[in-house]
């Protein structure tokens, strides 16, 4: 069998590459301008490079193209979930503007790039081959950057991520291995013949596929190395886990979860999936009661929200692929918009992150503490932002596909959720003592990104937009 | 402009007023008050102009659909007055914060009661949370307060939206509010009734799912618990009505007979606590509890008359309670305390304050010639009139005792020798007095003309039309 890559192909990935190509030269630019402020040169390209990146994939979005002999699928959903990776990116390279040594954001923003490269490859990903590959191509620069940071929680966090995540990926590929055993093929596409229902090997490979994608959405059981890796690893590579993985994650199993599945079968084959969706919602709302860093929280937080965009795939509607991109899309601009304010108020990474240094800020930094407000307001699903009308949706769309428990789940671990938003939102605002003030930093660059996220996380609410053209095709 | 601009104009005023320097107590009640008196002289021109813009087509359809309904009209109505007189009365520390967020709950309620979309309306629900829990933990004197009113209404918002999105689905859309051809029909509508009855239940507050309220009407500062209990609790009632006794009439029915129990142990329960409570301020938070039930079982008594006296009552309640609790905010200023243990003989020196008090608890006890008494009368006719004689005789003690525990506060507060121990403080001042003026008049307005109400509920708003509400067979 001859593999023939013709350049149609190549278009097809074509962003990927110039993303990847922003990498390499982030990395060019550092070695000539090592002594004018590489820090903001490094972070421009890099922003250049997603935004250059993003306008190629929207580009995408009218295609039905198989690329690679159909290893890689352009259309809708491949490009609307790129294009929350990339949203995810360029939210979390701009927190580099505050954090992180200087001669080290070149290799941060560079890695960064190419993780994001993986992940996009993981969005159009239609075959087993292109599965693995993107989600090693994503978790290799991952392990690298969580250990960027001079501090032994950063290196305990890169080996927990590395130890745990390979075991993971371990895990996946034994699925897919006796997912290849029983069906012949790496192609998802194969996998819809209804002869597979009677096969153990494909019932067992689609279980383990299961617990590698569960892992690395971290839902509950398999979200115990997310608390210690978020909270150890810098703050914008936190911020890029928190979302960009998670999405890449989603893609892959929302493929095969409404395109790669018996259709006879595959009700009970995802029943688990929706079972762990369910504990994660509870669990991840309860594990947030205790926190004490705002990064864990937000661990916590993202365990329980991933929770509520599985749910939204239940019953593989297109009514609830559109609900779960538009939670995603929120959940994007919440959680970044919350990162970002807390690398605005951190002098090196890591003080904006403990929650006794949010004490009383509402009266040092009014505006940091209205920000984060509305950010944990959006989180907890209350009005006027894009969290309250994401709940609606999928809980409509939940019922719609016959669901409706998952729905009532997602209302029970909200309502535990509210106390750990408001303790925070307590914190910033209760009147007496303040904690140390500290030198307010200049993040000019924070702020943006605190405004645009603000700004979309509001208008959501009220200008709901979600793609039609986002059905996964598999060829 | 329209309906939508009146919620939004508080909304800009809140944003104009953070916009001021910190200290300016001054400016920020000025331009407050200036926004809320504009509120309220815009209200007859603007609220009943609806607005409708289309927000959702799928799953349902949803619009961000504003305007007065008669019914709404009059909540809207005494919302603005009841926000306009807290916010003048308002003197409390960081007044600018404390006003912004005055405003920013007036914006959500008159949102809600204009709301023509259950969405819209599920939405403003939640939204007014917020600046109730922001003023309790700012100004709260107790770390709890904050944290039951949040959970309990977060709960109850929950369940709203549970029973929106659900409606929505089943009927494909949720402007619905004010419309009368609406008719659900499916295996959830239980579960519709029952996350509605739920959300209402626990806002208007209604036993056994009051006991955030006692906490939070005490705790807070006057001039929002003046809001809070005048108007916020009408939310609830209102959602009875607007909602749950237009859309799911049969459901009602047949859960009025819990309904009225609870109502009934709500009227007994919050009488005999009022009885014995310490604080002024928890007596009157057991009495809005007592009158609350009252009101609950004027609307699931289903009889027309019951219906027209359940929103005057409602109307009234809301003018004595605001009137009551801004007097003992007054009260409370002066003496640094709102213990009857402690406070004694307040009406020698402060001559005023005592009169205005007493306005408010002679309505509070449903003296004739006040408020209280036209809507009370009516509902214990209706009540008696839907065959529910026990009951009405439950009212008829829960009205006995409110004279009761209401003159033992008014007692305690005003009468008696003067103790030493407490400072002397000047009467009340011009704006306070001004600031209470309004609910006096329109206490004694509509207690002489309770027809105004009366009518205009009954004659425009479908559900409330007389004789249409027929208990179904």
């Amino acid at each position: 069998m001859t593999i023939a890559v013709t350049a149609a192909d190549w278009m097809a990935v074509m962003p990927i590459v110039v993303l990847a190509s922003a990498g390499l030269l982030v990395l060019l630019a550092d070695v000539f301008a090592r002594s004018h402020s590489p820090r903001y040169l490094s972070i421009a390209i890099g922003a250049l490079g997603v935004l250059g990146t993003a306008y190629l994939c929207a580009k995408g979005y009218g295609e039905n193209f198989a690329a690679f002999s159909d290893g890689f699928v352009l259309g809708g959903f491949t490009v609307a979930f790129e294009e929350i990776v990339l949203l995810a990116t360029l939210g979390s390279l701009i927190l580099y503007g505050t954090i992180g040594k200087d001669d080290r954001i070149a290799g941060a923003v560079a890695l960064m790039l190419w993780s994001a490269c993986g992940a996009m490859l993981m969005a159009g990903a239609s075959s087993l081959m292109t599965i693995f590959l993107g989600l090693e191509l994503l978790s290799l620069a991952l392990y690298c950057l969580c250990g960027l940071a001079d501090r032994a929680t950063s290196r305990e966090a890169a080996l927990k991520y590395l130890i745990l995540s390979s075991t993971a990926s371990a895990l996946l590929l034994y699925g897919m291995a006796l997912l290849f055993g029983a069906t012949g093929s790496v192609q998802l596409a194969d996998f819809t013949s209804a002869a597979l229902a009677s096969s153990p090997l494909f019932w067992l490979g689609t279980g383990m596929f299961f617990v590698g994608i569960a892992f690395k959405l971290s839902l509950v059981p398999f979200h115990l190395w997310a608390p210690d890796v978020y909270e150890g690893a810098p703050l914008p590579v936190t911020a890029y886990m928190s979302v960009a993985t998670k999405a890449a994650t989603v893609a892959v199993f929302a493929r095969f979860a409404y395109a790669a599945l018996p259709a006879g079968i595959s009700g009970r084959l995802l029943l688990p999936m929706w079972i762990l969706a369910a504990v994660s919602m509870i669990a991840g709302n309860v594990g947030m009661l205790a926190q004490t860093d705002l990064k864990r929280l937000l661990a916590f937080s993202g365990i329980a929200q991933i929770g509520y965009v599985v749910a939204a795939l239940a019953g593989a509607t297109s009514l609830g692929l559109r609900y779960a991109l538009y939670y995603l899309v929120a959940y994007a601009f919440m959680n970044l918009g919350a990162f970002a304010v807390a690398a605005a108020l951190s002098d090196d990474g890591e003080q904006g992150s403990r929650l006794a240094s949010y004490r009383g800020l509402a009266r040092r930094r009014p505006f940091a503490a209205a920000a984060m407000t509305v950010f944990l307001v959006a989180l907890a699903g209350l009005p006027p932002t894009a969290g309250f009308l994401g709940k609606i949706l999928i809980l409509s769309s939940s019922a719609l596909a016959g669901y409706a428990w998952l729905g009532g789940i997602l209302l029970v671990g909200t309502a535990i959720s509210i106390y750990a938003y408001a303790k925070v939102v307590r914190l910033m605002y209760e009147p007496g003592e303040t904690s140390a003030a500290r030198a307010g930093t200049v993040a000019p660059l924070a702020w943006a990104s605190v405004a645009v996220c603000l700004v979309f996380v509001v208008a959501m609410a009220f200008y709901p937009f979600t793609p039609s053209n986002v059905l996964p095709l598999v060829k | 402009m329209n309906a939508l601009g009146l919620v939004l104009l508080p909304f800009a005023g809140a944003v104009a007023i953070w916009l001021l320097p910190r200290d300016n107590r001054t400016a920020a009640r000025a331009l407050g008050t200036l926004v809320a008196l504009a509120t309220l002289a815009l209200t007859p021109a603007w609220a009943t102009r609806a607005f409708s813009v289309r927000w959702l087509s799928r799953p349902f359809a949803a619009a961000f659909h504003f305007g007065a309904t008669p019914l709404s009209y009059w909540l809207v109505l005494l919302l603005a007055v009841c926000s306009a007189c807290a916010i003048f009365a308002a003197n409390v520390p960081r007044a600018r914060d404390f006003i912004a967020w005055m405003l920013v709950l007036e914006g959500s309620m008159l949102g809600l009661f204009l709301a023509r979309d259950l969405l819209v309306f599920a939405l403003f629900w939640d939204l007014m949370l917020l600046p109730v829990f922001f003023v309790l933990i700012g100004w709260g004197r107790h770390h709890g307060t904050a944290w039951r009113y949040l959970i309990y209404n977060f709960s109850g918002g929950l369940a709203l939206l549970f029973a929106t999105a659900a409606f929505g689905v089943l009927d494909g859309s949720t402007d619905v509010i004010g419309r009368g051809d609406v008719h659900l029909i499916g295996s959830w509508v239980p579960w519709i009734f029952a996350g509605f009855a739920f959300a209402f239940l626990v806002k208007t507050p209604v036993f056994p799912f009051h006991t955030w309220m006692p906490a939070t009407y005490s705790d807070a500062p006057g001039p929002m618990v003046a809001v809070v209990s005048g108007v916020q609790s009408k939310a609830g009632l209102y959602g009875f009505i607007a909602i749950t006794l237009a859309f799911l009439p049969d459901y009602l029915h047949q859960y009025a007979g819990l309904l009225v129990g609870l109502g009934a142990l709500s009227i007994l329960y919050g009488a005999f606590v009022a009885l014995v409570q310490n604080d002024a301020k928890r007596i009157v938070a057991y009495s809005s509890l007592s009158h609350l039930g009252l009101i609950v079982v004027a609307i699931v008594a289903f009889q027309p008359l019951a219906l027209a006296g359940a929103v005057l009552y409602m109307v009234a309640h809301g003018l004595f309670s605001a009137a009551l609790f801004l007097a003992l905010g007054f009260v409370e200023e002066r003496e640094g305390t709102s213990l009857l243990s402690r406070l004694r003989g307040l009406g020698r020196d402060n001559p005023r304050l005592s009169g205005a008090l007493c306005i408010g608890a002679l309505a509070a006890l449903g003296l004739p010639g006040l408020a209280g008494f036209a809507g009370e009368i009516a509902i214990l006719i209706g009540v008696y009139q839907s065959g529910l004689v026990w009951v009405t005789a439950i009212a008829l003690a829960g009205i006995v005792l409110a004279s009761a525990y209401v003159l033992r506060m008014f007692q305690d507060v005003m009468n008696g020798p003067v103790s030493p121990d407490l400072p002397v403080r000047p009467d009340l001042t011009w704006r306070e007095g001004l600031a209470i003026a309004p609910l006096a008049a329109a206490l004694i307005l509509l207690g002489v003309n309770p027809h105004a109400v009366l009518t205009a509920s009954s004659a425009q708003s479908p559900p409330v039309a007389t004789g249409a509400i027929e208990p179904p067979r």
